[in-house]
């Protein structure tokens, strides 16, 4: 799910950006370093939407940097164990199929997909419904539960599950 | 259940809002390309593209109205039109239904 929360961060500025672009360089040197990244704790940190406040500047002993404390408000993608959502397949195999919720890669494993869809290899592999009616293949759109989460350096991973009550494939209005 | 520790103070975002907040980012990005330094990151385009496709409400209008039905809370038919005018004028919601869901909201804040 995707929150607007304030964080923090201590920034280190060289002093050749002092001056009359102080701000303006603080606040490019915060986008570049920390959009994009994820951490266990937020998630993905998306997007800088604004400064909240720049504490006063502290001068390192040693070397002429200068610490700042900025509080920053930004968009976040944080997956929760037990949250639905939904996402994008992208690829099949007979282990099951992973599937793309924004930044966020989900794996659904095919013992928590329902009994009656079975593996069809091939050009396109895909589960499909013992009648044909339902089937998953890559660009399938797909509500799941998310069951599990694993933080790593630079990425989240979930294993979620379909098997629940209206979860699977979700069938768009307009096509039907 | 969900538990949220950290974020319990945090703001949660409707993929439609979070759309307009990151095409808004998009177009300021576009604006400052001159610095080649400022491409948006994969994880940017990824949750762009992901609440572009995701998200149920691509009108503004029914976004905002939306957002003034939840922000406002109002208790009757009645209120909800005249606080949000555009309900009734460019809404695709028939009367039933906003009442429906004026009572809905309104079940929600009793058993808060």
């Amino acid at each position: 799910m995707f929150f607007h929360i304030v964080l923090e961060r201590n920034m280190q500025l060289h002093p050749r950006y002092f001056g009359r672009n102080l701000r303006d360089n603080l606040v490019s040197k915060l986008m570049k370093d920390v959009e994009g990244t994820c951490s266990g704790r937020h998630g993905f940190v998306v997007a800088v939407t604004g400064i909240e406040n720049v504490g006063k500047g502290l001068i390192r002993d040693g070397t002429g940097f200068v610490t700042f404390p900025v509080k920053y408000q930004c968009v976040v993608f944080r997956p929760f164990k037990g949250e639905i959502l939904e996402a994008v397949v992208t690829m099949v195999n007979k282990m099951g199929f992973f599937a793309e919720a924004g930044p966020v890669q989900i794996f659904v494993s095919n013992h928590l997909i329902p009994d009656d869809m079975e593996f069809q290899s091939g050009d396109m592999p895909n589960y499909t419904t013992s009648d044909g009616s339902v089937k998953i293949q890559k660009d399938s759109e797909v509500r799941l539960k998310i069951i599990g989460t694993r933080v790593d350096a630079t990425e989240i991973f979930c294993i979620g599950t379909i098997k629940d009550d209206f979860l699977g494939v979700i069938n768009d209005p307009a096509t039907i | 259940m969900l538990r949220l520790s950290d974020f319990e103070k945090a703001k949660c975002l409707m993929n439609c809002e979070v759309a307009r907040l990151l095409e808004h980012k998009s177009e300021q990005y576009k604006q400052m390309s001159n610095d080649s330094n400022n491409h948006t990151s994969q994880v940017f385009e990824k949750s762009l593209q992901y609440v572009k496709r995701f998200r149920r409400f691509s009108n503004q209008d029914a976004v905002k109205q939306l957002a003034l039905l939840g922000n406002l809370c109002p208790e009757t038919l009645d209120e909800a039109i005249s606080v949000i005018p555009t309900l009734k004028t460019k809404g695709r919601l028939t009367m039933d239904s906003i009442e429906k869901l004026v009572n809905d909201l309104s079940m929600i804040k009793k058993f808060e």
